[in-house]
């Protein structure tokens, strides 16, 4: 299914391998990350955490710290507005944290107090003269004994969701067709429990926050983020500032992969802390606050009932999801809305019944880790599959056909799947991979001496692009130099992904100017107009498209002054390197700075400017209920179908990725190059996941606080990782594009064929993960 | 109590005052402005802190300040001549090897250590040269992609 757009001209530089802009400044160290912000008088602060995992309170007494030399500010939440904050803001979920903690500490970890001091040895002294007098409560760490009556409540006085069980943070309800009448019609049925771990984000730049605190009441503020303006929008009104007092500014950002979503404590402290002293703050996470105190992904338990047709048809599925929320609701709300879209959109499911549970345990909370529940729902979904086509002896490739959504298929929710390259995509990775060829002939007879077992597995999986959520929308400015040349101003925020690398092409694609010669300012809440942010896959598709229509008005502009200067019609008019000149005649040319004169001349000082904005789903107002699903959620969705070859040692239980194939519709690459890193890295993310992160906690308190004992893949894990490209929409002039995310989507496909694969290998069905050597060996029955 | 000593960096001396426990990254970021190199961990577990130490790649996150007095340090910042980066830079940005980009200074130090000592390493060199160094964004393949082009590039221009 190849584009069937003619409209695609020849494009210069969108859908090309171009290194990204901000390649040259990273690789001479040159880019300048809130970690090596510095600035005159500059202190450094840090903050006390709770030890407990649920107490109240008594006293806090900072008076020994606040007389040591050095110390220059200590606050608790006496020092605070007192007013709580939270990602997700509704009636339904009214906000629940407070920066600094008030009467009550919910988690080990939990910030209690914060002291900004001239050096990192005062400052350590300081945290130990701080007295805090606390009387511990009953904690509750797993979600399941947390929802049990009796279990001790964590938010006592909260308004919550009202569910017959005790310490719900929220709740996710959804269904269509006849769920029994379903199963009641299928010819098998089955039912499976899956549990995905604890595992974290890992990003190299530690979560860090500059603040600084202008006297005449503006607040300036880098911080290591996922977009600035949703900063703004929750640092500011805690602070009791108006938006326009804050100013985030841009850093180049070390990784985020959903960590850095949130507000934190510390970026509210520096502020405070600044606002208090009148100099700059730094804070600055050390790796052990983060793997201890900071937010790692969602551990999602998913109990799934699915009937079927004996030719595999889907006909009716039934979900309840658990979400171990933490001590706070966090994105946790968030997940279990998205767990039921994850579950949805890959296959056609006439009936469908979805509960969701996010449950509030004391343990630091949970945020979005890349995918955001897509990697543990596919990985249950699509070990189901899999287990019913070996029942009803089917093989995985034909049962993902026989339910795989069809281009313009609508979804339960309104949603249209639009140009759905899903059959294509299972259709071309099984070929590229032969995979019926290897399937089904790695599994051990009873008499095989071989050591190493091959298996070979099938994921699918599907990803929004863009919703609905503060800031809702993106825009951008392009304005031209006199010299020809443009800027391009955009809020939008690179975090790694190449953001301002692929909205340069656009604008260079439209404008006809070379990359180089175009400056990109970037996700500055003063100079920079409002953007989504990067952490809701709307970058390419949102972004991209307000960037195009501000570089068409520019282009319109030039092209209309152009046409007016040399008496031509602009439908005969070509840009090129900078210029206009009439087509078959290119002697009749008038370069830009020849326009921006004469535009300026002739319309009024007019130096050519153009504007653009889009947002998702134009038609309705506001994101989908997260209590009910009902509303239309995104403009397009990619699709994907991931293949894993796995080897298993059946002596050692170890298992690795050796292949990884990726067939995927992401709509067109805008960038090819950097499209397959971001596969490359979920990919590795994906085997990280399944080989060999953990992080081990035991009654609220991280064992393995340390990239020694969390061990994240490393070059000698590195799998063979191969693209496909099903290319669905194409780069239109004039009218929006359809692209769709690679950002988020490829983990879970790849999870999903690799316990797959491992059953293929050595017949072993792992419900959990970690997919680790003791389960192997417990599933070949060499261990107990 | 602050002493003075005189570091060699990037081939110009600089004459600092550290206390005994100040690690060379400190100096670096804190006193020199030098944050090219970058500190993830301070333990010595992802490798952004590597400097070059005589030609060998250190982590000065692990490294006494006052230890490195007669030693050769080489930053991120010393490697390219102005504005003409090195075979190893050129390759990292010509493969796509560079997403957030935090690891990448260590990285290349590594590397270019590598390919110094070593201008037709095997894969399983580059693997040993890089064991050490974490990177969460490229799962490492452009980066193999990377150093394998800088070798080659390195060859044809020595041939």
């Amino acid at each position: 299914m190849t584009s069937k757009n003619p409209e695609t001209h020849k494009l210069d530089y969108v859908g090309k391998r171009i290194p990204r802009k901000d390649g040259p400044d990273k690789v001479t160290g040159r880019a300048k990350y809130t970690v090596d912000i510095q600035l005159p008088g500059m202190l450094v602060g840090s903050i006390l955490r709770s030890p407990y995992p649920h107490a109240r309170i008594l006293n806090i007494d900072t008076s020994r710290a606040r007389r040591l030399k050095g110390v220059k500010a200590v606050i608790t939440s006496e020092d605070t507005l007192g007013m709580k904050y939270a990602f997700v803001d509704t009636p339904r979920y009214p906000p629940d944290e407070y920066a600094l903690a008030k009467h009550r500490v919910r988690f080990i970890g939990e910030p209690v107090a914060a002291v900004a001091a001239t050096d990192p040895y005062i400052l350590g002294e300081a945290l130990g003269l701080i007295r805090v007098d606390y009387e511990p409560l009953e904690a509750v760490f797993d979600p399941e004994e947390a929802m049990q009556l009796g279990a001790s409540e964590i938010h006592p006085s909260h308004p919550k969701v009202k569910e017959p069980f005790p310490n719900i943070a929220g709740k996710t309800e959804s269904e269509w067709g006849d769920i029994e009448h379903g199963f009641a019609h299928s010819d098998y049925v089955r039912e499976d429990r899956f549990e995905s771990h604890l595992r974290t984000h890992g990003y190299l730049e530690p979560q860090a926050t500059v603040a600084s605190y202008e006297p005449g009441g503006k607040l300036n503020v880098w911080t290591s983020s996922q977009g600035t303006f949703l900063k703004r929008s929750k640092l500011a009104p805690i602070l009791g500032l108006p938006l326009s007092a804050v100013r985030v500014h841009k850093a180049y950002v070390g990784g985020a992969f959903g960590g850095k979503v949130d507000l934190f404590s510390h970026e509210f402290c520096a502020a405070l802390l600044s606002m208090k002293i009148g100099r700059p703050v730094k804070i600055e996470a050390s790796r052990e606050e983060i793997f201890t105190a900071y937010r790692h992904g969602e551990p999602l338990i998913a109990e799934i009932k699915t009937g079927v047709k004996k030719d595999g048809t889907l006909v009716a599925q039934k979900f309840r999801i658990i979400n171990n929320c933490g001590a706070y609701r966090g994105t946790g709300v968030v997940v279990i809305f998205l767990a039921w879209g994850y579950m949805m959109i890959p296959y056609r499911v006439p009936n469908l019944k979805y509960e969701g549970f996010s449950v509030y345990t004391n343990n630091p909370p949970r945020t979005a880790q890349r995918g955001h529940g897509c990697p543990q729902i596919r990985f249950a979904v699509e070990s189901q599959l899999d287990m019913i086509a070996e029942e009803l002896g089917l093989d995985p490739v034909e049962i993902r056909l026989k339910n795989a959504r069809r281009q313009g298929e609508q979804l339960p929710n309104g949603d249209n799947v639009h140009n759905c390259g899903l059959k294509e995509c299972i259709q071309k990775s099984a070929q590229h991979t032969q995979f019926l060829e290897k399937y089904g002939k790695s599994r051990p007879a009873s008499s095989s001496n071989a050591r190493l077992h091959r298996g070979i597995g099938m994921g699918v999986s599907a990803y929004i692009t863009g919703s609905l959520i503060y800031p809702n929308s993106s825009a951008a400015i392009v304005k031209m130099n006199d010299d020809g040349t443009a800027t391009l101003l955009t809020g939008a925020l690179d975090i790694g992904q190449g953001a301002e690398t692929i909205l340069c092409q656009i604008v260079a694609e439209e404008l006809k100017i070379p990359m180089e010669e175009i400056q990109v300012i970037a996700a500055d809440t003063e100079t920079t107009p409002t953007d989504l942010g990067s952490w809701i896959s709307g970058n390419a598709y949102v972004t991209g498209n307000a960037t195009r229509i501000a570089a068409t008005e520019v282009r319109k502009k030039l092209l209309d002054m152009a046409a007016e200067e040399m008496e031509a019609n602009i439908a005969d008019l070509v840009l090129e390197n900078k210029g206009v000149y009439v087509a078959g005649s290119p002697e009749r040319r008038l370069s830009y700075q020849q326009l921006i004169t004469s535009s300026i001349q002739k319309r009024r000082g007019d130096p050519i400017i153009g504007e653009g904005h889009w947002r998702n789903v134009r038609d309705v107002p506001f994101h989908p209920s997260l209590a009910t699903t009902k509303g239309r959620w995104s403009d397009s969705y990619a699709f994907d179908a991931q293949v894993a070859e796995v080897e298993v040692d059946v002596e050692t239980g170890q298992a690795r990725l050796v292949r990884a194939v990726t067939a995927h519709d992401c709509g067109f690459p805008i960038n090819p190059l950097l499209v397959e890193g971001q596969i490359d890295g979920q990919v590795s993310m994906a085997l990280g996941h399944a080989f060999l992160e953990d992080v081990m906690m035991k009654e609220g308190r991280t064992l393995n606080p340390n990239w020694l004992e969390y061990r994240m893949p490393t070059i000698h894990n590195m799998a063979f990782s191969e693209y496909i490209d099903v290319i669905t929409e194409s780069y239109k002039k004039d009218a929006p594009y359809r692209t769709k995310e690679v950002g988020e989507g490829y983990v879970s496909g790849i999870l999903a064929a690799i316990a797959n694969a491992i059953y293929d290998a050595v017949g072993v069905r792992l419900h959990s993960t970690p997919f680790t050597p003791e389960k192997i060996l417990r599933g070949l029955g060499k261990i107990k | 109590m602050k002493r003075l000593i005189e570091l060699s960096i990037n081939g110009e001396r600089h004459e600092l005052a550290v206390e005994p426990q100040t690690t060379l990254i400190e100096v670096l970021r804190e006193q020199l402005g030098l944050t090219g190199t970058k500190e993830a961990c301070g333990t010595g577990e992802c490798g952004s802190c590597t400097v070059l130490i005589d030609g060998k790649p250190i982590l000065s996150c692990l490294t006494l300040a006052m230890d490195c007095c007669e030693q050769h340090i080489v930053t991120i910042e010393g490697i390219a001549e102005g504005d003409q980066l090195t075979s190893v830079q050129q390759a990292f940005l010509d493969c796509g090897a560079i997403q957030c980009g935090f690891c990448t200074p260590g990285m290349v130090l590594s590397i270019t250590a590598l390919l110094e000592r070593n201008s037709r390493p095997s894969e399983t060199d580059i693997k040993k040269a890089l064991e050490g160094h974490l990177c969460r964004c490229t799962g490492y393949n452009k980066i193999m992609e990377a150093v394998k082009k800088a070798a080659e590039h390195m060859a044809a221009k020595d041939s």
